[in-house]
């Protein structure tokens, strides 16, 4: 683990910044799909891996960031630019607004409400509520992103967009898992009822969990129109959540084991195309002896990341 | 009231089909403790299991006989497949964390879909015409006789299963394992096998209600599934999850609700009418129509 | 009103026909070990569960500091500063000692939600003098070699520890224990004596439920003994040893459990 923290995560970095000058335009396409998809997934284990709230309507959160740029570029002509705070901060509200209400839930009935919630998002904009949806086939020909005069058109500059993306969202991960309000999530996902009687208020922190997690997946659905200059409602049905719901399970909720799950999910297929048609059969196998084998995950998440001075004068662990 | 009264009767029709496939899912749920999402996938499977029994076995015949022997076979043969899907998917996850059952079940489900889709292809199959199109026109309300059919077999089936849990010494160890699957063990009873009896049970109505769908639907494909496994659960939880004449009600209220809304209102809007619904009684009572409250004992 | 008194009124809870905990008064004064004893099933812990806003007790009243506390979730009540250990150890098993006791300092930590995204020099700050609180537990409580060690593969008289410890960290003013040498070996629980007088010594009230009873004479100021949810008697352990309320009390228990 520790040669991991030392030289993997180093490794992966340089990788990933050196990647788009590695490959064709079609494999930088799924490269940025990788990124914005392991996005997606960390903000997914926000909500279900890190707060153990059964969340499998992510997919509406990522849709809903991603309609929200599309329409404000679309048709009140805002620069994409200038929509990415309103992806982030109308998903969170979103989130806070819809979890408010339902966070008391039993783990089960929290899950299916959240499906709920995503068939209903996904059915408002195939029904163009409102008339700025562009119903079943979606909104095309959106601009490119323009930073501070550098415009984002070819597939390079929103690879490193994507990736900066990526960065933000890891940075603002570890800093949840050295502050109090992460430490409360993993609390009250362990024992709620203990979490609470050592006087953290859990509903208050659940919310919070559903505001951050849908906030990311917003920003991440900002990447996603911006790559395809468009968006429609099947990228956000609720198949997806299903599929962020399982990576970050069988991933073991860890950052190295959601990168391996979104590659297995989405990038190993691109490779085996002719594969197509078995996919999801094989996911499915590979899904239930996953489960078997490793309960926790392929990667489980470990905990302990304490302080040095702590551990000084320790005979055991590390 | 033309509408009233004919949405009223398809919705009875639908929900009791929903209401079927619901107690596979309130009876697994109720042991268990899982949502079985493979569950809505097996009765998409049963469709097209009947499908082929009457093509490859029963050479197309349409006789009552035939239609019985349909039904039949498909349900054993779906049992088969239930008592598999417990053993490879669910018992060695038993003592595991909660979420891991969840995501084998997810993938069970993806497995079964997909494996439809192997087998039958990725196209829409039409199901054969196994009863008459006859029709009553009652004023402008019509009623066809597989509506008919599908109530009356669907009330019976209710109603035995409901005497079988309520009246015999297996529906009791199934009752006691619900409640509590460690004092049972420690009672006797072998849960293992009660488990099975629950996959044996649940995976034939399953496999009832999806013949149903084939019959009064007639289009079938292979990711159905998903959507008439939702509404039925949707309906279990609605009813109480666990509770085995809570999903009865809450397939056939759930029914109605989608029959009226289709009337009313407009069938472009169902699954939100219906998933708000579904969240409005669980904000009122959080366990559902007929589920009890439990308080946990700290 | 003196400060830091803890005064239970006509406390009565209900579940469904069960009568848990019947009409019961007591009163805590600051400073003092107090003992809840009783027979199983007596409904001790129920009592605690009204005090700590598990439960919602039907009638009655619960007063801490001259405040009603009853109807108040858990959480407000430990902002109050009255913390609890259970009798079934409820630690966050996988995560590790020092995390575990890291919870009890959420209340004291002065960071906002916003830290959690983003951290300030002085979020940074808060973070290192609670971790350093921590130590002090891990110190004051001999867990200092498993601070990295997830609780879940630990002893189970450590684990007791370990919640104490927990609890200790919120710097409570009325410290609730319940049963705490249960499943305790005698070291273990002459160690625990020891703990719980320093604790008393460093100002903290200690209200605590024990079903052996040697040790409740020896560690207790201040006894309440209840049977089927009623008070029988209260006093001093020299008093309650002699109460023939209390013999019969727990020999008849005795009976039952043959
Ligand atoms: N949540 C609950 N629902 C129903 N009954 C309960 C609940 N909690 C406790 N009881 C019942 O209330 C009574 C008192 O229980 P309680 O746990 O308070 O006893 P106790 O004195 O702590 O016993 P022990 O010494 O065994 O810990 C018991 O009969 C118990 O079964
Ligand atoms: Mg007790």
């Amino acid at each position: 683990m520790k040669n991991l923290k030392r030289f993997g995560f180093p490794i992966f970095f340089v990788v990933m910044a050196i990647l788009p000058f590695l490959l064709d335009p079609r494999w930088q396409a799924v490269a940025i799909t990788f990124l914005v998809f392991t996005v997606v997934a960390l903000s997914q284990d926000i909500i279900l891996g890190k707060s153990g709230m059964f969340n499998m309507g992510q997919a509406l959160f990522f849709g809903m960031g991603a309609y929200i740029t599309a329409i404000l570029n679309s048709q009140y002509g805002w620069p994409m630019l200038a929509t990415i705070p309103v992806a982030i901060l109308v998903p969170a509200l979103f989130g806070i607004l819809l979890a408010g209400p339902i966070v008391h839930l039993r783990g089960d009935y929290l899950l299916v409400v959240t499906i709920g919630f995503n068939i209903v998002f996904v059915q408002v904009v195939q029904n163009n509520l409102g008339g700025v949806t562009g119903g079943p086939n979606g909104i095309f020909g959106l601009d490119p992103m323009n930073l501070f005069g550098m415009q984002l058109a070819s597939q390079v500059s929103v690879y490193y967009f994507a990736f900066a993306v990526l960065l933000l969202t890891l940075g603002i991960m570890r800093n949840l898992e050295k502050s109090k309000a992460g430490r409360a999530l993993h609390y009250l996902r362990e024992d709620q009822l203990a979490a609470e009687s050592i006087g953290i208020n859990t509903r208050s922190y659940k919310i919070f969990a559903f505001g951050l997690g849908a906030g990311i997946a917003g920003l991440a659905g900002t990447v996603f129109a911006t790559q395809y200059a468009a968006v429609s409602p099947e990228a956000f049905e609720f198949i997806q959540s299903v599929l962020f719901f399982s990576i970050v399970l069988v991933g073991g909720s860890s950052i190295p084991g959601i990168l391996l799950g979104v590659f297995v999910m989405f990038v190993l297929p691109e490779i085996f195309r002719e594969f197509a048609t078995w996919r999801f059969f094989i996911f499915g196998f590979a899904m239930i002896l996953a489960m078997i084998l490793r309960p926790r995950g392929i990667w489980p998440a470990t905990f302990g990341k304490i302080p040095k001075f702590l551990i000084k004068e320790s005979n055991h662990g590390a | 009231m033309d509408i009233f009264l004919q949405q009223l009767a398809n919705g009875l029709t639908i929900g009791s089909m929903f209401a079927l496939v619901a107690l596979g899912y309130t009876m697994v749920y109720g042991v268990m403790k899982l949502i079985n999402f493979a569950h809505g996938d097996m009765v998409a499977a049963s469709a097209f299991v009947g499908l082929t029994i009457y093509t490859q076995i029963m050479g197309q015949a349409a006789s009552l006989a035939a239609v019985i022997v349909i039904f039949l076979l498909t349900a054993a043969v779906m049992a088969c497949i239930g008592i598999i899907l417990e053993r490879v998917a669910y018992r060695p996850l038993r003592e595991a964390p909660r979420l891991s059952a969840v995501v084998s079940a997810l993938g069970a489900s993806l497995v079964i879909q997909n494996g439809i889709m192997l087998i039958w292809g990725p196209r829409m199959k039409i199901f054969p015409e196994l009863v008459p199109q006859v029709y009553w026109d009652f004023g402008g309300v019509v009623i066809s006789l597989i509506q008919v059919i599908i109530l009356a077999l669907s009330l019976f089936l209710m109603v035995s299963l409901y005497l079988f849990v309520e009246k015999t010494r297996m529906g009791a160890a199934i009752r006691a394992s619900s409640i509590d699957q460690d004092a049972a063990r420690l009672m006797g009873i072998n849960v293992n096998s009660i488990i099975m009896i629950i996959f044996i049970i649940g995976s034939s109505l399953g496999a009832v209600g999806g013949l149903f769908i084939g019959l009064y639907y007639r289009g079938i494909t292979f990711n159905m599934g998903w959507q008439y496994g939702l509404y039925a659960f949707i309906a279990a939880i609605i009813g109480g999850i666990g509770n085995i004449p809570g999903a009865m009600l809450g397939g056939m209220l759930l029914g109605l609700f989608n029959a009226f809304i289709a009337g009313y209102i407009s069938s472009t809007w169902a699954d939100a009418f219906t998933f708000i619904l579904l969240i409005l009684i669980l904000i009122v009572r959080p366990t559902g129509l007929l589920g009890e409250r439990v308080a946990e004992k700290v | 009103m003196a400060h830091n008194e803890l005064i239970l009124t006509n406390v009565t809870k209900r579940f469904g026909g069960l009568t848990a905990v019947d009409d019961l008064s007591m009163k805590v004064a600051e400073g003092q070990i107090y003992g809840v004893i009783g027979p199983n099933g007596a409904g001790k812990t129920t009592v605690f569960n009204c005090i700590t806003g598990i439960y919602k007790s039907e009638e009655g009243s619960v007063n801490w500091r001259g405040e009603e506390i009853r109807g108040l979730t858990p959480y407000q009540i430990v902002n109050l500063g009255i913390v609890r250990t259970f009798q079934t150890i409820r630690l966050f098993s996988q995560m590790s000692v020092a995390e575990n006791i890291m919870s009890g300092r959420h209340i004291k930590s002065t960071q906002r939600w916003w830290h959690g995204i983003i951290h300030t020099p002085g979020s940074r700050r808060d973070e290192l003098e609670n971790w350093h609180k921590v130590k002090e537990q891990l110190d004051f409580f001999n867990l200092g070699e498993f601070a990295a060690v997830p609780t879940g593969s630990l002893a189970y008289g450590i684990q007791r520890r370990v919640e104490m410890a927990r609890a200790m960290a919120v710097d409570p003013t009325l410290l609730i224990l319940d049963e705490p040498a249960a499943g305790l070996n005698d070291n273990e629980t002459l160690e625990l004596l020891e703990t719980i007088f320093k604790i008393r010594d460093k100002g903290v009230t200690v209200l605590l439920i024990e079903h052996d009873m040697d040790m409740v004479m020896e560690v207790t100021d201040y006894l309440t003994v209840i049977n089927f949810g009623k008070k029988i008697a209260e006093g001093t352990p020299a008093e309650i040893q002699k109460n023939p309320a209390v013999i019969e009390a727990y020999l008849g228990s005795e009976d039952d459990d043959e």
